[in-house]
């Protein structure tokens, strides 16, 4: 059999030094904005249990899922995203401290994704988790932080809100059976008019048909809350309404105009969310950079039901947009290489310390002779020698 | 500003796209003389047509490096994954079907049965529904082959006029679903060039309605 030695898995890449540099600086960025608003890191293992992600509304499927078992043969996964464990975290280990809890993490998540897609199957993600804290206050700090995070690392973005209470409210009083909530609601999250309008022609018309048939086309300004507010009157789909436009008018406040919109078509497939949901788009990126909401339903699954809500944001691709016109594809090269005569070697590696020190780009030499350093030097374009003797 | 990039469906669906976008009044000329050239300016240059193959119009808009596409719901029901449908564009109508020798008892008996299809995601998920086990095998061209020289039991396939299967003693036993033209979008493109897109959707729109 072919070793696969001199490769790496399909999905997976090395990152090499600027990549490095630019994901550790979009990091460094966005920990300093999560502690500064008062949050703490947690880090959660890698690999954890199956039963984690196949709860019912997890919305992880299990092919996505990559796998192993642990010496008792129970099912393992690498974590497909963090909030769950987070969750599990957070209703046993510090169930018993006061909340809020404020945490923050920094890890990568895992997804196997279908071949040859060019997709990456494993992918940096920062993000907050706010336990314990409902309301629109709440909410307001989680958009804010995430808004933050946008302004601090990309030029142009866009982050649009919804509201899960709002798809929810009106087909509840659809009254048809969950297999076609579920196809309404795919057809809503692809924008798919034809595939929508085919299911609710069979339905009676009533002004919830009306209302779910205009979804898709729901998004935008404030404007879009008017429109939806005109064929919700007295639903329960009201009141998300009026609660995206409060919090619309309180963000407004920051000044960032067309930046922040809204699109009553979010409909996760992950049901856990229950209150706003939001994803944020940059330019030139074909997937969201933040995806995040309100899981209040969600901590209730560990026996320690409370409000909790937060977003991840992808790393990966802000470091890469950050990257694009920057790229060098040279090896890093320093400017002064000090080489040492024999039995000056902790001389000179002193003498660089100092030299690094001062401010330069030094490095100690670790060719056995001059004439060796002085041929790399040429060719890698060192700029300056220094020997170390007497 | 970027120009709007359209992925379009290299044959037929390319000509009726490409009739519906001069009905609505964008000069088509270049891509009606395209030569060998893959990238088109039409219009003033607000638009570019990409021309690809169908499975590739979905790449491209799933990638973001084209904004919208146009290709058929038979390679979207195939491949498809994470884009917006906008649009049921009206042409390139067909169906897909379940079919086999003409008056075969397919589904008499136990036996697991043996399909062939050009499209295994369509043929797995229709029979997946039925809760049937059935073993698929992928072939690449001439399907109908399949039950003729003793390969398969049937065949999932595109029919438009079923003369194909009339000629060699086929016939449709069930529809999949049907098939037509679609356009699509790509998830970002959509919110971040909103105007652009939903004024041409609209424009198109009421081309194919009228």
């Amino acid at each position: 059999m072919k070793k696969n030695l001199m490769i790496t898995p399909e999905g997976t890449k090395d990152y090499l030094f600027e990549e490095c540099i630019s994901s550790g600086k979009i990091q460094k960025k966005i920990k300093d904005i999560f502690i500064s608003r008062g949050y703490s890191q947690v880090d959660t293992p890698c690999i954890e249990f199956y039963d984690l992600f196949s709860m019912e509304d997890s919305g992880f499927s299990q092919e996505t899922m990559f796998k192993t078992t642990d010496n008792r043969g129970r099912l393992l996964v690498m974590r497909p995203d963090s909030t769950l464990p987070i969750a599990r975290m957070a209703a046993t280990r510090l169930k018993h401290l006061n909340t809020p809890l404020r945490l923050f993490y920094g890890q990568s998540v895992y997804k196997n994704n279908p071949t040859l897609k060019g997709r990456s199957n494993e992918v940096m993600q920062m993000g907050i988790e706010l336990i314990g804290a409902t309301g629109k206050r709440a909410d307001l700090e989680i958009l804010t932080t995430a808004i933050d995070c946008l302004s601090a690392t990309v030029e142009d973005f866009r982050i649009e809100i919804g509201h899960a209470g709002f798809f929810n409210a009106l087909v509840e009083r659809l009254n048809v059976d969950p297999d076609t909530i579920e196809a309404i609601r795919s057809s809503i999250e692809s924008k798919n008019y034809s595939s929508l309008n085919i299911i609710l022609d069979k339905l009676p018309d009533s002004p919830q048909v009306t209302a779910i048939r205009k979804l898709p086309r729901m998004f935008g300004g404030e404007e879009v809350i008017e429109k939806a507010l005109k064929f919700c009157n007295g639903t329960k789909a009201e009141n998300s309404l009026c609660y995206l436009k409060e919090l619309y008018q309180d963000l407004s406040i920051l000044g960032l105009g067309d930046k922040i919109t809204i699109d009553l078509g979010i409909v996760q497939q992950t049901n856990y969310y229950s209150g706003i949901v939001f994803t944020a788009f940059v330019t030139g990126i074909g997937d969201p950079v933040i995806s995040g909401g309100r899981y209040d339903k969600l901590m209730s699954n560990f026996d320690f039901p409370t409000g909790a809500a937060g977003f991840a944001v992808n790393i990966d691709y802000i470091a890469e947009i950050n990257l694009k016109d920057r790229r060098k594809d040279t090896a890093p090269v320093p400017k002064i290489l000090v080489c040492a005569k024999d039995g000056y070697e902790i001389k000179a590696i002193q003498k660089t310390k100092e030299l690094v020190a001062q401010g330069k780009n030094a490095v100690f030499s670790v060719f056995a002779t001059y004439e060796e350093a002085k041929d790399y030097a040429e060719n890698a374009g060192v700029e300056e020698i220094l020997t170390v003797g007497e | 500003m970027q120009p709007l990039r359209i992925a379009l469906t290299k044959g037929r669906l390319e000509k009726d796209t490409i009739k519906l976008f001069q009905k609505i009044g964008y000069d088509c000329d270049s891509v009606v003389n395209k030569g060998r050239k893959l990238i088109l300016p039409i219009g003033n240059g607000e638009i570019e047509i990409v021309l690809a193959k169908a499975a590739d119009v979905i790449t491209y808009v799933e990638h973001g490096v084209c904004d919208l596409g146009v290709v058929g719901k038979d390679t979207i029901l195939e491949k498809g994954e994470s884009f917006y449908e906008l649009f049921d564009l009206g042409f390139g109508k067909c169906k897909f079907a379940l079919a086999t020798q003409k008056g075969k008892d397919l589904y008499g008996g136990y036996k697991a049965l043996t399909i062939a299809t050009k499209y295994p995601n369509v043929t797995r998920r229709f029979f997946e529904d039925k809760n049937m086990d059935v073993r698929i095998i992928k072939i690449e061209g001439s399907v109908e082959l399949g039950p003729l020289i003793g390969l398969s039991d049937a065949i999932v396939d595109i029919v438009e006029t079923g003369s194909t299967l009339r000629e060699n003693g086929l016939e449709v036993i069930e529809d999949v679903c049907p098939i037509s033209a679609r356009l699509i979008a790509n998830v970002v493109s959509l919110k971040m060039r909103k105007q652009e897109i939903e004024a041409l959707v609209d424009l198109l729109g009421k081309e194919v309605d009228a």
